[in-house]
């Protein structure tokens, strides 16, 4: 037998200062060609694995090591990360942070120049690693001009440009919207038909890892399982136990009792037609008229755009003529895909920026009368990133800082915090340095202390955006517990199953304009129209789709079934 | 946002050879530490306003405008207390000092001016190959490039969290220069915490794509020096020469002038 590409031994380590080891006795090889898919919760351990491979662990990162990564005979005990480099590439999650040349075909340039390749083959490899992405047409221009799903597919070709033989890619689509994920894994696919790379991905997205040759999965540093992708994916108990998002059509045909259970959209059909089950007409209509007596029943209107433009500065008209009405009571979810101005027109809404055409209004008065300061007491906005607003030594000032700022009595100031802290389910976390706790948790907080201002409606961007699936439920139930406790959420998203599990009403944004919009069964019927807004509903949904009858959920779709007699 | 400080034209100042605007720069700065007199900084000075219309970065130092404003206010006044003159004007100004102070503001902004002419028309890659083929090690060239390369990406992410802190009642105006400054605390924290996360993948990001990975190391990018960086280098080389024989000679001082 040949030797295998990767062979990673007994691999344990712990990061310095950190009581839990973040890798726990891995034991895992690899042969060439092979595409692996590694998953598990937040904070299980796979990026830190990722790392090891090219020996950023234990070169850049201080901490106890034990055990051995060996890459094509490279021990990355001997050898350091320039030198893994030329074998083994690895692209980040962050796609900002990664890139840092001024323009596209420099950016490729730079792995290449390291190994002092001649410049003549640094021509040839920049001209064919962009065209493997489908970025040629971008070569002269920067990188910070270009949408997110193009600035990964650079970051890949940079590191193409080395001609790796292993190539580690760490959460690559997580920032993406649908099509862009769909772009990258196009790529993915195109790399695992070539034998002499050898792939591995760390991965949230189940819908995106059925062309993986095996899958790994992880919890708390541990291997749990390793083993081919089908057998793997069926497992929906293991993987929700994990904190892995399990694909919705076999929860649904586990559900209804099945064993070997179907995956896509096109095996799901080909067992429900076989199956003879037929969907009951009038339990879907009432589904229908269930939606629409929900719209129906919310009357007032707080927020509402009339002709909204905006402009920028530098003369992109991000917006271009929206009207939409936000009502008392809404949960509204807004989608579209990256750059399509979901987040401009997010913060008209709480005067954050005005239209330069058109007007906004909230309670009837010009966003432009009232300015930000009065607006945040109704309007609460929670940024995507809460790195972008954590300040203080405690959870407490945190949460505080609006109401204190508001000038409250200390007194409804500590009433407020308790209740924000207990909504977001971090009650009694009052004294926690909240720069220690997990993006999750960091999350919790933001939110938290948006609600201590106790405002009538609750923005979020981007709320599930680098959280796993156990989290991203977390936080949207707490959401849809604040919705029926009251307060009015609009969240913007690239998540589509967080919009099919718990939106109300959603619109699509596309080019500054309003798409679609509609009850959320009513708009992911239109699949044909999400394409052309670059968006896709979830796999469950397309499947219910091809069923002809929109179902949001599994267990919606069950209730609805005539099985046969 | 659009925080680059390149400026993405094709002007003739672009073209030229990026060793050529690197040393321009440094011959401006030569010229400008010679004169005293406000007078005699004109010819440099016009030639150095003749270079922005060029390469039209004019929009750099607009973007500016209030650092440059503050600037120039406050070394008009402050020069006053470290020099004086024969022709005392009133409370601490005379004329000498008053003409020193000119002077000496012009130099701060001219030198303000060449080097946001600088790079607004030199891409980072370029500078840091020009220096390099002027003799700087590379690791010295990409860390100024690095260091220049922060500037957009923090305030772009700065612009993020004070939207962010505003959203929750942050009134950055308004209050005494105390209160004004303890509000900046809940924008300065994140900024530095994000800037450290963000520079932390950066440099994962470069050891991973072998920087350092050997001795020698090739650059796609060329440098071409052309007839016109001939003439810049040499006329310019000139007009250095002259001016310092100017200054040696005793030319460009405010008589009367007394410094502390």
């Amino acid at each position: 037998m040949t030797e295998p590409t990767i062979a990673v031994t007994d691999l344990s380590y712990r990061y310095r200062g950190e009581k839990h080891s973040a890798l726990d006795s891995i034991t895992l090889t690899m042969n060439r060609g092979e595409f692996l898919v590694v998953m598990g919760a937040s904070e299980a351990g796979k990026s830190t694995l990722a790392a090891c491979m090219n020996g950023l662990i234990p070169h850049f990162h201080k901490g106890r090591f034990k055990g051995d990564v060996v890459v094509l005979g490279r021990n990355t005990r001997e050898h350091k990360v320039a030198e893994m480099a030329e074998v083994v590439g690895l692209v980040f999650q962050d796609f900002e942070a990664q890139l840092f040349s001024t323009n596209v075909e420099l950016e490729v340039a730079f792995g290449p120049e390291n190994f002092a390749v001649a410049r003549e083959e640094i021509e040839r490899r920049i001209d064919e690693s962009l065209a493997y992405v489908g970025l040629t047409e971008f070569r002269h221009r920067s990188p910070s001009t270009l949408s997110g799903g193009q600035k990964q597919k650079l970051a890949i070709a940079s590191v193409l440009a080395m001609h790796p033989q292993v190539l580690v890619m760490d959460e690559p689509t997580t920032d993406l919207d649908p099509i862009s994920k769909l772009g990258i894994f196009e790529i993915t696919n195109q790399l695992r038909k070539r034998d002499d790379i050898t792939l591995i991905v760390v991965e949230h997205e189940t819908e995106e890892v059925l062309q993986a040759d095996r899958v790994a999965l992880i919890r708390e540093g541990k291997l749990v399982k390793i083993g081919d992708v089908r057998s793997i994916l069926q497992e929906v108990e293991l993987l929700e136990s994990l904190g892995i998002m399990p694909l919705g059509i076999p929860r649904f045909f586990k559900a209804m009792g099945y064993q070997e259970l179907p995956l896509t959209p096109d095996e799901g059909v080909q067992a429900f037609t076989q199956a003879g089950w037929r969907i009951d007409e009038t339990a879907h209509q009432t589904l229908v008229a269930e939606d629409q007596a929900a719209i129906d029943a919310l009357t007032e209107p707080i927020i509402q755009c009339h002709g909204l433009e905006h402009t920028y500065p530098n003369g992109v008209k991000a917006l271009q003529g929206i009207d939409m009405d936000i009502l008392a009571g809404d949960m509204v979810a807004i989608v579209g895909q990256n750059g399509s101005g979901k987040t401009t027109l997010a913060k008209h809404f709480n005067a954050l920026l005005f239209p330069t055409a058109g007007e906004v209004q909230v309670h009837g008065q010009p966003t432009k009368e009232q300015g930000v300061f009065k607006i945040g007491q109704k309007i609460g906005y929670v940024f995507q990133n809460p790195d972008h607003q954590i300040f203080s030594d405690t959870v407490f000032d945190e949460v505080a800082f609006s109401p204190r700022l508001r000038k409250l009595p200390e007194e409804e100031v500590k009433k407020r915090v308790t209740e924000a802290l207990a909504a977001v389910g971090l009650a009694g976390m009052e004294a926690e340095d909240p720069f220690s706790l997990t993006k999750s948790g960091r999350q919790r907080v933001a939110v938290a202390s948006v609600l201590a201002a106790q405002p009538e409606v609750l923005i979020l961007d981007e709320p599930t955006t680098g959280l796993d699936y156990a989290e991203q439920r977390g936080l949207m139930d707490m959401v849809r517990q604040l919705n029926q406790n009251g307060s009015t959420i609009i969240f913007v998203t690239h998540h589509m199953w967080v919009v099919a599990e718990y939106a109300q009403k959603m619109y699509v944004i596309k080019d500054g304009k309003v798409f679609l919009q509609g009850s959320t069964r009513e708009v992911f019927s239109h699949e044909q129209k999400l394409l052309e807004a670059s968006l896709r509903p979830p796999h469950f949904v397309q499947f219910a789709n091809r069923l002809g009858k929109t179902f949001l959920t599994p267990e919606e779709m069950k209730h609805c079934l005539h099985t046969g007699a | 946002m659009d925080a680059e400080l390149y400026l993405d034209y094709n002007t003739v100042i672009h073209r030229l050879d990026a060793r050529t605007k690197i040393l321009l720069f440094v011959y401006v700065f030569m010229v400008l530490v010679l004169f005293e007199n406000p007078l005699w900084m004109l010819p440099i000075a016009t030639l150095v306003v003749l270079h922005t219309a060029l390469a039209r970065s004019w929009r750099n130092l607009w973007r500016i405008r209030a650092l440059l404003a503050i600037l120039t206010v406050w070394s008009l006044i402050l020069w006053n207390f470290f020099a004086s003159g024969e022709t005392h004007l009133f409370w601490i100004f005379d004329e000498q000092s008053l003409l020193f102070g000119v002077a000496r503001t012009m130099l701060l902004l001219l030198m303000i001016t060449s080097g946001v002419n600088l790079i607004s028309t030199t891409r980072n890659e370029e500078l840091v190959l020009g220096m390099i083929r002027l003799g700087l090690p590379y690791r010295v060239g990409f860390a100024i490039s690095t260091a220049l390369r922060l500037v957009p990406t923090t305030a772009a992410s700065l612009q993020t969290i004070a939207q962010a802190q505003r959203s929750r009642g942050l009134d950055l105006d308004g209050g005494n220069i105390l209160e004004r400054m303890r509000k900046y605390v809940p924008l300065l924290i994140p900024v530095f915490i994000t800037t450290i996360r963000s520079t932390n993948v950066f440099g994962m990001a470069l050891e991973s794509k072998g920087f350092g990975a050997r001795e020698d190391r090739t650059f796609y990018l060329q440098l071409h020096i052309t007839t016109l960086d001939r003439i810049l280098l040499i006329g310019g080389g000139v007009f250095v020469l002259v001016s310092i024989y100017l200054k040696l000679r005793g030319y460009g001082d405010i008589p009367g002038l007394s410094r502390f």
